[in-house]
């Protein structure tokens, strides 16, 4: 299944609205949200394609929106990809232990919005994992 | 071999028994005196003897019927009594020299003087009646003791010594050739290990480099000296940390075969590795506007192609160029920091090369497009994977090219190339740029090295070839330098064939772990500093 629909969990606006004006341009369906808990709520009530999660987030941090989603409860969101969007320093294991969940982790430094729509494109091409 | 005291020469008179032995009043009595006294005795108490016997003889004649008279009775009991008392004295003679030898040895070992020569155990008479290993044993024992004499009484030095030894600042640690420590002053780094022993509380860039160095030495030198700069004993962020000039000398066969002298150099080294660290901090801070700059740029690049003018278009080029090498010495900064902290785990995956290359190919080539150097880039796809960890590794090869652009001239060529080479695929960067003298070559890779050179002309931070070194190393793989001044210069790095290590790797959750072979490894360490 093409990726047409994607939610946006990020708190920083500039950062937001760089990716969200980038995905449209693309022609993506964009959803957008600010805070963890929001986000937690549109990740569990509509069904994505694609969720750009952000690990320092108010409210409901990264890691326990995905623990709430993929953890012990199994999988909420089985036909979703995540890719994790960061400029956070984890340490190892915790970084480890997300990647366990999810299709990507990315420092956001790193990432051009042009460099963000290849991989979703290249996410586009692969069949899910999770 | 047989030992055989010589006299010493020493007049002490006064014997000191230790307490356990003779706590008695009577203990100043010397050995000299008991040996006369007791053979007087013996030889008194054998004369009476024969006394008794001559006694018993003349009763045993008169009652056998001779005469007092009797020429015959006189004669028998003198005869009788004059060889029992030669024979009995010879007798007790023979069996008191072993006695009197030993109590030579002891006399001559207490210092006292001798009136006669020491006796020789390989004499026929002892190897025959098989007193001769008693009396070896005990000239060994009294060889022992005189072995070890009390070096205060005959070094008047060593008192002085052992003074300056504990109150200097200077780390001293001396070692056998196994490298088992068998003195260390006050100031020195080390620590008691689990096994009881003291154990050196170094970490050398290279972890073995200590243990190598001595092997090496061991082997093919007689007398060897190397000194390492900046070997700290705890990781940064330590509050007991300690940074050290070490120098260690080999002399084979000498009672102090390895000393390694530790010069206290943290006042010079601390407040920059402290800088580090808040530059480290502020780098995490810097991540969020970078995003947005490089972020922005993109969308403007992607949005505005078609509006701007050529020189216009030239303009943002150099805008993200800039952003994107502001991004890798960040990382540069980052990844040190991380290193230092031994924080810094590689996920080693199968990886081609030439996809580690396609991370970083678009920003390289604007990068040496924007700073007109002509880029030639030969990655052959054919080439065998190799373990490595992706971010990591094109981190390296974007700063062994940014400096490649960094110290050469304007149109100036940069050849990047990979070939396999016994086990592992080698990366070149070469360049045509200014080169180097051999005396930094050296250094080159030693942290906030910068020569003197490039300290005037080139901006740097001087820990980008550092990072690069702990990457590459940290892969199992090495990184080396060939230069000529005014020609140019190479560097290459190898990193291991995936084929070669798939087992190591698969045994080590795909961490670096199992490459790095050496026991006290800084991947041990960040267990400790992480778990």
């Amino acid at each position: 299944m093409p990726i047409k629909t994607i939610l946006v969990i990020e708190d920083d606006r500039f950062i937001g609205e760089m990716y969200v004006r980038s995905l449209r341009h693309a022609e993506y369906t964009v959803d957008w949200v600010v805070d963890g808990h929001d986000g937690y709520v549109a990740a569990t009530s509509k069904p994505y394609d694609l969720i750009l999660l952000d690990i320092m987030l108010p409210e409901m941090r990264g890691p326990d929106i995905l623990k709430a989603i993929r953890g012990s409860g199994g999988d909420k969101i089985p036909n979703t990809h995540v890719i994790v969007l960061t400029n956070f320093d984890q340490d190892t294991e915790s970084r480890i232990a997300m990647q366990h969940d999810v299709d990507a982790y990315l420092i956001k430094a790193e990432i051009t919005p042009r460099k963000l729509l290849e991989i979703i494109a290249r996410l586009d091409a692969t069949p899910l994992t999770a | 071999m047989e030992v055989v005291p010589a006299k010493t020469p020493r007049d002490t008179t006064t014997v000191q028994p230790t307490e356990e032995i003779a706590p008695q009043p009577e203990s100043t009595q010397k050995i000299g005196d008991y040996w006369p006294r007791y053979r007087q005795q013996a030889s008194v108490i054998t004369v009476v003897m024969q006394l008794v016997v001559g006694a018993v003889v003349s009763m045993a004649l008169s009652a056998g019927g001779v005469p007092f008279e009797s020429p015959l009775f006189w004669i028998t009991l003198l005869a009788t009594f004059l060889v029992s008392v030669v024979l009995n004295l010879y007798m007790v003679h023979l069996l008191l020299t072993p006695l009197r030898d030993m109590v030579n040895v002891l006399k001559n070992t207490k210092g006292e003087k001798l009136t006669e020569a020491l006796a020789n155990p390989n004499t026929p008479r002892y190897q025959r009646d098989g007193f001769k290993p008693v009396l070896q044993s005990i000239y060994n024992i009294a060889a022992e003791q005189q072995k070890s004499p009390d070096p205060a009484t005959n070094d008047p030095l060593a008192p002085s010594l052992k003074a300056a030894l504990h109150q200097t600042q200077m780390g001293v640690v001396i070692m056998d050739a196994h490298g088992t420590i068998t003195y260390a002053n006050d100031a020195a780094p080390v620590s008691e290990s689990t096994t009881g022993g003291k154990k050196l509380d170094l970490i050398f860039e290279q972890d073995d480099a200590f243990t190598q160095w001595l092997a090496t030495s061991g082997e093919t030198a007689v007398h060897a000296q190397h000194t390492w700069l900046r070997v700290s004993n705890r990781i940064v962020g330590d509050e007991s940390r300690r940074i050290f000039n070490v120098t260690a000398n080999y002399e084979k066969g000498s009672s102090a075969e390895v000393v390694l002298t530790c010069f206290d150099s943290t006042d010079i080294y601390l407040p920059e590795d402290n800088e580090l660290d808040f530059i480290a901090f502020a780098a995490h801070e810097l991540r969020g506007p970078i995003t947005v700059i490089r972020g922005y740029l993109d969308v403007l690049d992607m949005e505005l192609e078609d509006v701007f003018a050529p020189d216009q278009k030239e303009l943002m080029k150099r805008l993200i160029v800039s952003a994107n090498r502001l991004t890798g010495y960040i990382n540069n900064i980052l990844n040190t920091s991380k290193f230092d902290r031994r924080h810094l785990v590689l996920h080693l995956s199968e990886e081609s090369l030439d996809s580690i290359y396609g991370i970083i190919s678009d920003d390289m080539a604007l990068r040496a497009s924007s700073q007109n150097r002509l880029l030639a880039v030969d990655i052959p796809a054919a080439l065998p994977t190799v373990a490595a960890d992706r971010s990591s590794l094109s981190e390296v090869i974007s700063n062994l090219i940014d400096n490649a652009i960094k110290y050469s001239n304007e149109g100036g060529a940069i050849a990047v190339s990979a070939r396999e080479k016994d086990g592992f695929v080698e990366v070149s960067i070469t360049d045509h740029g200014i080169g180097m003298p051999a005396n930094v070559v050296g250094n080159l890779f030693h942290k906030f090295y910068r020569s003197h050179r490039s300290r005037e002309t080139v901006a740097g931070t001087g820990i980008g070839l550092y990072i690069c070194k702990a990457i590459v190393e940290s892969h199992g793989g090495k990184i080396g330098v060939t230069s000529t001044e005014g020609e140019g210069s190479i560097f290459s790095f190898t990193v291991p064939i995936y084929a070669t290590v798939a087992d190591k790797l698969q045994a080590n959750d795909h961490t670096n772990a199992g490459l790095i072979t050496s026991g006290e490894g800084w991947i041990k360490n960040h267990a400790k500093f992480t778990g």
